[in-house]
């Protein structure tokens, strides 16, 4: 790695303009050579100059490290969200059920305050809702993607009736809305899977959630990687694996799929946080994952409702999840700038 | 009366119930249903009228200071309310002025529903009640005396009702001067009128209470007795309903009613015009006879109210005629009349509401700002929350007994907004109704977040542990945030708690179906009048058990049926009342059919320049006749 400065050197200077970055690119490529770096590694060396991607990566780590560790942290903190604190011991609320103490009852004890009413932890809310949220998420977004990798792939490799059948149906599933069909199909799961008597668990209203989420969250990108694969197809080094009898299979592992990677992982830097608002949203609406489970959006719903009255407990939940949208949005930007140095800017 | 409030919800039950929902287009089609039953004279002690009643000074919007001290005050010295039946000299109008009372300017109402109906006999929610107080009049009213006395004095009659017969006839002479709004006389045609059109079948919204009692039967059965009403030239023969000259009216019924001047008072037994009745149409267009009259209506949008000139003050006891004219909007929701009349800017310095109540969610900011809490009037209401238990599916009483000790009935007041939304009830009388006693027999003042321990204990005993239990509750906010708290004890108890959320426009619909495979659910209900009588024998008498009725528990029990019979026929209203109370602590420990919660408390808020506001606590809302605008 002696040739670091060189290339940062470099490729500092082809920023200018994009011929230029094309042209100084395949010459750092050619320097690279002596040194053996991949794309990969290439993008990788972009994106750690990129100050903005790294912290914003770092932010959006942090968040899944969070999410990934609350029961640890829970543990160590001593407290867990569902507990009724404020309601068990009478001097943490007034009358009024808002927390005794300034700012939504912060102290050493409540480090984000006490949630009004129900005089729950909202420290321990946030964590596991964060957790909640984001692992519904990243399900919903690795299903997404595996979908429309198949269904995008397959329409743009095979052409003909199999891409007009496939272009049709997702035509046909961009045209549910979301949230509507989510909230008129969780009664109906409930009513065909669920006893009358019983309530609906929680890992089936969570089921449902991510089974809506996906089957109407991955055309965008299965229309994009179609369009790709299309122009792809037509390229030499596909021709010629045909040319040398390559079963259709192995061209798509083999020569598409690394070509689709760029569009893959930028898309899903986006359809992430978008999946987190939308599930929030939902939430909000009151139709996503019930009490008692903590849940991100639903401390929206119930900030928003008492912000008049308790400020501070807006603050947490709407806090975290701006700083977490921004920080996922930017590393989406860097990550794509990162791979791809002509496009944007 | 049934009180229509935001989110809170109380029994549709009866007949009411559908139409009222139907009615009610936005969010929980909340109403409390009370009822009827026997009856008593009445100079009864309402104990622990507490918070509302000592800032009830019926004069002036002030009077801010600290509530949670003055709530502990009324608390400690038991603050009673009476109600007291007048006699002719408390029945003379005018009604005192109010207190820097002055005429002129006009108010702006506003109000989340609008009115649904007008035509008096079709009504019987609270929001069109206190409209009533404005625009109709009837035989008797109450009129406030001091902040612990209510009488129930004379309106359009001389006086709240003489009884003879051992209160089987109740006898009526009607006030010189009074006039509906085209200048015409009110007779005692046009009260024999009033009460027969209620028989009419399109008549179907209103109080039964009076006919039930004139035709001696229960349900819908005293439509028989005058089938279309007074429309065919039929009336109710003289031994019925008399009216002997133009001022007198006379009763005559079967068993003693010793109640009828609670019942005359509802709104929905009020004068209508025998001339000028219009049958269906009526209720578009009535002919008002009180201090004010209705000079606009576009239902859903506005109502103007302005001056009835042929209004005698010194006929009326209990009303005043302060502002110009009342200008009422519809579809203000509770959350934006209370942030429009918190901010108290432009307009809303002269607005305010007569049912809109502060949200559950300001009231933390309205009750500790102490320039806003000046200007808020608040108290009980007399509706009372209970968690009913089925007791069809819910055999063990050992079971019950648990689910009674492990209830946080702390929580649900939280959930309703704290001190300001209610207050933890020990059993099933609220402390509105005469004869009400702190009584506590499953420890729910003491343990407000119930008794978790002796409920698994319980469940233990009864070999129950880990049963499946399904927790019906409706799907609004305070009922969720409840259930949070009641689902969380209930587990830690030892049941396998299955909460379903229930819609909240069909939520009593499903709940009141007998069977409607829920162990146990939510309900509110409330009296029509200061009387458990018409709460008991609604909530726990087995023959009532029926889809729709108010047993929502199915608690039969033939030697409480017969102890409520012997109570209604009771003539000592005093005596009558304690033995409400007994009974209903004896079914409660008895049998345990349902968990006592809440009772329902109110807070209502003015712009700074509305003077004159109390809370009446029979009406349960702000009374609108005091109300002048400050200058």
């Amino acid at each position: 790695m002696t040739s670091t400065s060189q290339t940062a050197a470099a490729d500092g200077a082809d920023t200018p303009g994009p011929d230029g970055a094309g042209l100084s690119s395949t010459r750092v490529a050619k320097e690279a050579d002596l040194a053996g770096r991949s794309p990969g590694q290439l993008m990788w060396m972009r994106f750690k100059r990129d100050r903005t991607g790294v912290v914003s990566a770092c932010i959006v780590l942090a968040f899944f490290l969070i999410a990934a560790l609350a029961p640890l942290i829970s543990k160590l903190y001593g407290k867990d969200p569902y507990t009724r604190y404020g309601q068990l011991r009478p001097d943490l609320l007034n009358e009024n059920f808002y927390p005794v103490k300034p700012n939504g009852g912060i102290d050493g004890e409540f480090w984000f305050g006490l949630e009004p009413g129900l005089g729950r932890d909202v420290f321990t809310q946030l964590l596991y809702g964060i957790r909640n949220s984001l692992a519904l998420a990243v399900i919903i977004t690795l299903l997404s993607v595996l979908t429309a990798i198949v269904i995008g792939v397959a329409g743009g490799y095979f052409g003909g009736k199999v891409d007009y059948f496939l272009g049709r149906f997702t035509d046909l599933m961009m045209s549910f809305p979301n949230q509507l069909f989510f909230v008129a199909f969780t009664p109906v799961v409930a009513a065909l899977l669920v006893d009358p008597r019983d309530e609906m668990p929680t890992w089936l209203r969570a089921g449902v959630l991510v089974y809506v989420m996906w089957l109407l969250g991955w055309m965008t990108l299965a229309r994009l990687l179609r369009g790709q694969t299309l122009s792809l197809r037509e390229r030499e080094f596909i021709e010629a694996a045909r040319v040398a009898g390559t079963p259709s299979g192995r061209i798509v592992r083999k020569e598409l799929l690394p070509n689709l990677v760029t569009p893959i992982l930028v898309q899903a830097t986006y359809m992430l946080p978008n999946n987190v608002t939308a599930i929030a949203g939902l939430s909000f609406l009151g139709v996503g994952l019930l009490e008692p489970t903590p849940d991100w959006g639903r401390m929206f719903a119930k900030g928003a409702e008492i912000y008049q009255s308790d400020i501070t407990y807006m603050f947490f939940p709407g806090g975290a999840m701006v700083i977490f949208i921004l920080a996922f949005n930017l590393l989406g930007d860097s990550v794509r700038d990162a791979f791809d140095p002509k496009s944007g800017r | 009366m049934r009180a229509r409030r935001d989110r809170v919800v109380g029994g549709a039950a009866t007949p009411y119930g559908i139409s009222q929902a139907a009615t009610d287009n936005r969010q929980a089609g909340a109403d409390t249903t009370m009822s009827r039953v026997s009856i008593r004279t009445a100079r009864a002690s309402l104990a622990a009228l507490a918070a509302g009643a000592l800032f009830l000074t019926g004069c002036s919007s002030g009077g801010g200071g600290d509530d949670t001290k003055k709530d502990e005050k009324a608390k400690q010295q038991g603050q009673d309310v009476s109600y007291t039946f007048a006699d002719e000299a408390a029945s003379k109008g005018p009604a005192p002025e109010v207190k820097g009372g002055r005429k002129g300017g006009t108010i702006k109402v506003l109000q989340r529903d609008s009115f649904a109906h007008l035509d008096p006999a079709q009504i019987y929610v609270s929001d069109e009640g206190a409209l009533a107080e404005l625009i109709h009049r009837g035989l008797t009213t109450y009129k406030k005396v001091s902040d612990d006395k209510y009488e129930v004095v004379g309106d359009l009659a001389t006086n709240s009702g003489t009884k003879s017969d051992g209160g089987k006839t109740w006898t009526y002479k009607l006030k010189d001067g009074i006039k509906f709004e085209d200048g015409s006389a009110i007779t005692s045609k046009d009260i024999r009128h009033s009460i027969e059109r209620t028989f009419a079948p399109f008549v179907t919204e209103g109080p039964t209470f009076i006919q039930q009692w004139l035709a001696d039967t229960g349900g819908t059965d005293y439509r028989k007795m005058l089938k279309d009403g007074p429309y065919k030239g039929k009336h109710l023969p003289d031994d019925v309903l008399e009216t002997p000259d133009d001022k007198t009216i006379i009763f005559h019924f079967k068993k003693p009613q010793a109640e009828l001047p609670y019942a005359l008072a509802m709104a929905g037994y009020s004068v209508v015009s025998e001339k000028k009745d219009t049958k269906e149409k009526y209720d578009k267009k009535p002919l008002c006879s009180g201090p004010y009259k209705i000079a606009s209506f576009k239902s859903g949008k506005s109502m103007k109210l302005v001056r009835n000139s042929e209004w005698d003050p010194k006929t009326d006891p209990a009303r005043h005629q302060y502002p110009d004219a009342f200008n009422i909007q519809f579809g203000v929701s509770f959350e934006d009349s209370t942030k429009r009349l918190m901010s108290d800017a432009g307009e809303n310095q002269t607005a305010t509401s007569f049912t809109n109540q502060v949200d559950a969610s300001s009231l933390q900011k309205v009750r500790t700002d102490p320039e806003i809490k000046k200007r808020t009037v608040g108290g009980f209401q007399s509706y009372v929350s209970y968690l009913n238990i089925n007791m069809d599916r819910i055999k063990n009483k050992k079971v019950r007994q648990a689910i009674a000790y492990a209830i946080p009935n702390q929580s649900i007041v939280s959930a309703f907004g704290g001190a300001g939304g209610g207050e933890m009830a020990g059993n099933y009388i609220s402390p509105t109704l005469v004869g009400h006693k702190k009584t506590d027999p499953f420890n729910k003042l003491k343990n407000p977040q119930g008794d978790v321990e002796k409920a698994a204990k319980l469940l233990k005993e009864s070999g129950k542990k880990g049963m499946k239990l399904t927790f019906a509750y409706q799907n609004a906010p305070e009922w969720q945030q409840f259930a949070v708290a009641a689902t969380q004890n209930l587990e830690k108890a030892g049941f396998d708690v299955q909460k379903k959320d229930i819609i909240a426009d069909t939520y009593y619909d499903q709940i009141g179906k007998v069977k409607n495979g829920y162990d146990i659910y939510h309900n509110s209900w409330g009296a029509d009048w200061p009387s458990a009588s018409t709460v008991v024998p609604n909530l726990f008498d087995g023959r009532q058990i029926q889809d729709g009725a108010a047993n929502y528990s199915h608690h039969k029990n033939p030697k409480f049926e017969k102890e409520m019979d012997r109570i209604r026929s009771m003539s000592d209203a005093n005596k009558a009342a304690d033995e409400w109370q007994k009974l209903a602590d004896k079914i409660l420990t008895e049998d345990v059919p349902a968990v006592p919660m809440h009772y329902y408390k109110a807070m209502q808020i003015s712009g700074s320049k509305i003077g004159g506001m109390y809370f009446d606590e029979r009406l349960h809302d702000i009374n609108p006749t005091s109300l002048y605008v400050k200058k």
